[in-house]
């Protein structure tokens, strides 16, 4: 489906705006609320949420391996919605998770810091030092998450379709003109097949020596190589529904595939309660493809692993699996 | 008995004694005979994977009552692995050539099936007449690599099992039982 990214630099009516674009293209608003809707389907409380925003948000080096799960599986449910629906999404990194997708229009809205902390300072009613130290501190959120997950800065303006000046166009002014890019990239014309097809690769693409969607990919690569045992990295993707015209509305890619073994493995560093949707999604594809030998390796599995190598358990042996990711990419399965 | 305590007793991060002393003699008694009948016609050659075989495979060949001969083999482990891009390689290599020989592997345990299935390969290229697994322990349930296990003492589930050989960090090998290490101890969160 089609989507609308709007990033905007704290200041900016961002939230007025993709409210405003939402209701006059049709398409469905990602914001806080939905966020927080998504959260909960994964059984991530309001605290938890906040938990986990502050990890990242506090540049935290050694964020836990569950922290990142979180924050990455927010994203993949994000990415999720987006073949269900047509979106506008406020923030949240959405320029770099749909960085490079089809069918995408991204939005940055800017202004010189002097217009945008008077535009906080007169709707928070703040002096004009606290709302320059909020703009900073929001600023400086924001370009962490993204670095965080994508590494990525937003000041980059490659990721932007359409930049609009905000201290030079009213919201009435800007909101014609996303509408009018919105209509001149053909978004509300895009086929749905169109798009679920340009994200699932066709043609197998063998990259057991590129980079990983996280550590424990990383690590588990790193296991494999070890011992030689050949693999390829998400080399296939399975059709897992279609829609009454044919159309593929879901699929899945497991991580890997060990030729050898004729065994593929998906690995996931999130705690058991928190892989619902992952295991419904492999118990369908064992259901349709009975032929096919998958198995899921779970957080549990790969703590025992490092344990077994005596990896667990003592910082000064921690291990670089478990820290920080060092290699990011955003990841639909 | 040492800090460990009295045999069947819980030593020290032990949560559950999961094969007595007891259990682990009868079944090695029992795997000598097998072992001994499939190579009746044979002199096999017990290669035994250092450490975790050491007990496993000294008690078990008093048990063969029918000629044979020893080596070992030792492989680095993952744990020594430096740079990302690191293989295991053999540490200690065979002084018997095996081209010809029948070759039985002995292993404390098969978890993953890694470290037997980079061993296998390695024997198979030796061109051993034949090629054949022995295992204490097997945790099946956890296999990556499949290992064609001919002899087997227990299969295990999915809990850190140490003793008889095999380790913790070195430490548990002399424990002589089979034991469940608490998660604690080994920095593992179940929750």
């Amino acid at each position: 489906m089609a989507v609308v990214t709007i990033t905007s630099q704290p200041g900016c009516p961002g939230i007025e705006l993709a409210a405003r674009l939402a209701g006059r293209i049709g398409f469905s608003l990602v914001d806080k609320t939905t966020f927080a809707q998504l959260s909960g389907e994964i059984d991530l409380d309001e605290a938890r949420l906040r938990k986990v925003d502050e990890a990242i948000l506090k540049g935290d080096l050694h964020i836990d391996p569950e922290t990142e799960a979180c924050v990455r599986l927010l994203q993949d449910l994000i990415a999720q919605l987006a073949e269900e629906r047509d979106l506008v999404i406020i923030d949240r990194s959405a320029q770099g998770l749909f960085r490079n997708r089809p069918g995408t229009l991204h939005v940055r809205l800017v202004a010189p810091r002097k217009f945008r902390v008077r535009q906080v300072r007169t709707r928070e009613g703040l002096s004009g030092r606290e709302a320059g130290r909020l703009v900073g501190a929001l600023e400086k959120e924001h370009a962490r998450y993204l670095r965080f997950l994508y590494r990525l800065n937003p000041a980059d303006p490659d990721l932007y379709d359409l930049t609009l000046r905000m201290d030079r166009l009213s919201i009435d002014q800007a909101l014609t003109l996303m509408a009018t890019a919105v209509d001149g990239m053909d978004l509300l014309q895009v086929p749905r097949d169109r798009i679920v097809k340009d994200l699932l690769p066709q043609v197998p693409e063998k990259r057991d020596t590129g980079r990983f969607a996280n550590t424990a990919e990383t690590e588990f690569a790193r296991f494999l190589r070890f011992y030689r045992i050949p693999f390829e990295y998400e080399s296939r993707t399975f059709n897992l529904e279609t829609d009454a015209n044919g159309r593929i509305v879901e699929a899945f890619t497991p991580d890997f595939y060990l030729p050898e073994q004729d065994l593929y493995i998906e690995l996931t560093t999130m705690k058991q309660s928190l892989v619902t949707r992952k295991n419904r999604k492999v118990r369908k594809l064992r259901r349709l493809y009975p032929e096919v030998n998958i198995r899921i390796f779970y957080q549990r599995d790969f703590h025992n692993l490092m344990a077994k190598y005596g990896l667990l358990g003592s910082p000064e042996k921690s291990h670089p699996g478990f820290g920080r990711d060092e290699e990011v990419k955003s990841k639909r399965k | 008995m040492n800090r460990y305590g009295n045999v069947n007793a819980r030593p020290d991060g032990i949560v559950e004694i999961l094969i007595t002393q007891e259990a682990i003699e009868r079944r090695i008694a029992e795997m000598g005979k097998e072992i001994a009948s499939a190579y009746r016609d044979c002199l096999p050659l017990l290669v035994g994977v250092l450490k975790g075989c050491v007990v496993f495979m000294s008690d078990l060949v008093k048990r063969i009552d029918i000629p044979l001969e020893m080596d070992f083999i030792s492989v680095m482990s993952y744990a020594g692995v430096q740079s990302p891009g690191g293989a295991a390689r053999i540490t200690k290599d065979l002084d018997t050539v095996i081209e010809g020989r029948d070759v039985l592997l002995v292993e404390g345990i098969v978890d993953t099936g890694m470290t037997a299935g980079y061993i296998l390969r390695n024997l198979q290229a030796r061109a051993p007449r034949s090629l054949r697994v022995c295992t204490l322990l097997d945790k099946e349930v956890r296999r990556i690599v499949s290992i064609p296990i001919s002899f087997r003492g227990f299969k295990v589930p999915d809990r850190f099992v140490v003793g008889y050989g095999l380790d913790y960090r070195q430490l548990y090998r002399n424990l002589p039982c089979i034991g469940i290490l608490s998660d604690e101890i080994i920095g593992l969160d179940r929750s």
